[in-house]
């Protein structure tokens, strides 16, 4: 994480002459720390595989031979009052965490590294500075949010490892090991091992990375009339509201699993529709943005856009729900 | 990019209003469940919580169909047509409301929304002497009738949440359509290469 905060450091310095510059400075440079960023960041996205791999390797849930039978009694219980099931368990194949790659810490991690991604992919196909330092910024200030707020490498996955600490801690009671497991094996299945989880949150989090493009754009189309930024834009605006209307779509079946029927009008659906809804409506006026007034209300909604989604991100934190995270 | 004020970019601009208003709808249902702390009450409170914002969205969504309902066949259809059919529905509509219900009348516009995709669906498929398939035209046609089509299965879909079986069957149709209709209308060029460069490929086998 060091190493991608200097590089961030470094490329910030880049940008900001090259924001109060009417020339292009330093290009080369900024493109070769713009693509090392992009480096640092899949080479530590490997490093978290690899570590998702040992917990799937290192960390299984292994019951005491003589507590098997009762706990298959109660996930019995369990699933005849439900229309999903739990697998029941099996000595012969424990059940292992199969961990999705993004999060808690590493969510951020994810996402900024596909907004990287996405900034060094317009880097090479716009010519203008100023935009190029505007991109090169924004990477910047999340590279800084990763490093002093959400590092992924510090200390990986504490809210996982937290909970189950005690599960490996030797000398623990056969009542206790019991009770334990039926709070960790739920959660195991409708949460850690859940499948929709390799596809709702990174569908979403691709979206987000394109979404601050075209909330950058749409910044751009405000100040100067520029053709080329705002087809940029476009294009990122449709690849962001593809993979954000699958991802909530996928999300719905989930839900349904893991929550029952009665969890719509929840806060975080709320704030997810009044997002697609702003994106909707920008993706509609776009179509006139050639005229000169729908220029400027479509570089708004562009702004708002990116505005409801850090409003639904922060949802999940600071409104109660089945999304929450608190 | 289109370029004249026409009907078109008023029906853009009624759609885009009437999204605003969902949007407004979903911030005021966000900050009344935390203030009124709903998921501390019980699941009745709940439940009427959850009907007073469907009976809140009610008329927007039935709006947003109906807009769509005149705004995507309007190249494959008459216009005066169009306009007629959706006074109609609304009138028939408000009837069965008054009648029926709120639910009743929305499975009749529902329903008789989900036709005219269809048909407008199929008028796409057959394309015309504008919209061929070897034009983008043809291809952004056919996404957009797919992604609306989408939409209505999905409003019909929440409306029969209790059917298990078909929601869940409902719910895959839904986001088949959307996807491939959002695909087919935002990478229309991408398609259309991909026929040409298919044709080209054919004709340099068949000589």
């Amino acid at each position: 994480m060091a190493v991608l905060l200097i590089s961030a450091v470094i490329i910030t310095f880049f940008a900001l002459l090259n924001l109060y510059s009417p020339k292009p400075l330093y290009q080369r440079a900024s493109a070769i720390l713009l693509a090392a960023i992009n480096f640092f960041f899949l080479a530590g996205f490997l490093w978290i595989c690899w570590f998702h791999w040992q917990i799937y390797l290192k960390l299984p849930l292994e019951v005491p031979q003589e507590l098997i039978a009762w706990i298959n009694r109660q996930i019995a219980m369990i699933n005849s009052g439900s229309s999903y099931d739990m697998g029941l368990y099996n000595a012969a194949a424990p059940p292992r965490y199969k961990i999705p790659l993004w999060i808690e810490n590493e969510k951020y991690y994810f996402w900024f590294m596909c907004y990287g991604i996405m900034a060094l992919l317009v880097h090479f196909r716009l010519q203008s500075h100023r935009f190029r330092a505007l991109l090169q910024i924004f990477l910047a200030l999340q590279v800084a949010i990763l490093y002093f707020w959400a590092d992924p490498f510090s200390s990986p996955l504490p809210q996982f490892l937290g909970e189950v600490e005690t599960w490996y801690k030797p000398g623990l009671s056969l009542m206790a090991k019991a009770a334990y497991f039926m709070r960790l094996y739920p959660k195991m299945v409708f949460y850690y091992n859940a499948e929709y989880m390799w596809f709702h949150p990174p569908l979403l989090f691709i979206s987000y990375g394109a979404i601050t493009i075209v909330f950058l754009t749409s910044v751009f189309m405000l100040i100067k009339r520029n053709l080329l930024i705002e087809k940029v834009g476009y294009g990122y605006a449709k690849l962001g509201f593809f993979m954000l209307t699958l991802g909530m779509l996928l999300g719905y079946p989930w839900a349904l699993k893991a929550w029952g029927p009665n969890w719509w009008w929840d806060p975080k659906i709320c704030s997810s529709l009044m997002m697609w809804a702003v994106f909707s409506t920008y993706l509609h006026t776009r179509l006139y943005a050639n005229k000169k007034s729908m220029w400027y209300f479509t570089s708004l909604l562009g702004i708002i856009c990116f505005l409801a989604m850090i409003f639904t991100f922060l949802t999940s934190f600071y409104f109660p729900g089945e999304h929450t995270f608190q | 990019m289109k370029s004249k004020s026409s009907y078109d970019f008023y029906l853009i601009l009624a759609t885009a209003l009437v999204l605003f208003a969902i949007s407004l709808i979903s911030i005021y249902g966000m900050f009344y469940f935390k203030l009124a702390q709903i998921q501390q009450m019980a699941p009745a409170v709940k439940m009427s919580y959850m009907n007073r914002m469907n009976s809140f969205i009610a008329p927007f969504i039935i709006s947003l169909i109906l807009l769509l309902g005149i705004c995507v066949p309007k190249r494959l259809l008459p216009t005066v047509l169009l306009n007629r059919f959706a006074v109609l529905l609304v009138a028939v509509a408000v009837l069965t409301g008054l009648v029926a219900g709120v639910k009743a009348s929305l499975f009749l516009i529902l329903g008789a929304s989900l036709v005219l995709q269809l048909l407008v669906l199929i008028l796409a498929l057959g394309g015309s002497k504008n919209l061929h398939f070897h034009k983008k035209g043809y291809w952004v046609r056919l996404g957009s009738s797919l992604i609306h089509l989408g939409l209505i299965l999905f409003v019909l879909d929440l409306l029969l949440y209790e059917k298990k079986n078909l929601h869940l069957f409902l719910f895959w149709i839904t986001t088949a359509a959307s996807v491939v209709g959002m695909l087919l209308c935002f990478y229309a060029e991408f398609v259309v290469r991909l026929i040409k460069d298919k044709q080209n490929a054919a004709t340099e086998n068949s000589i």
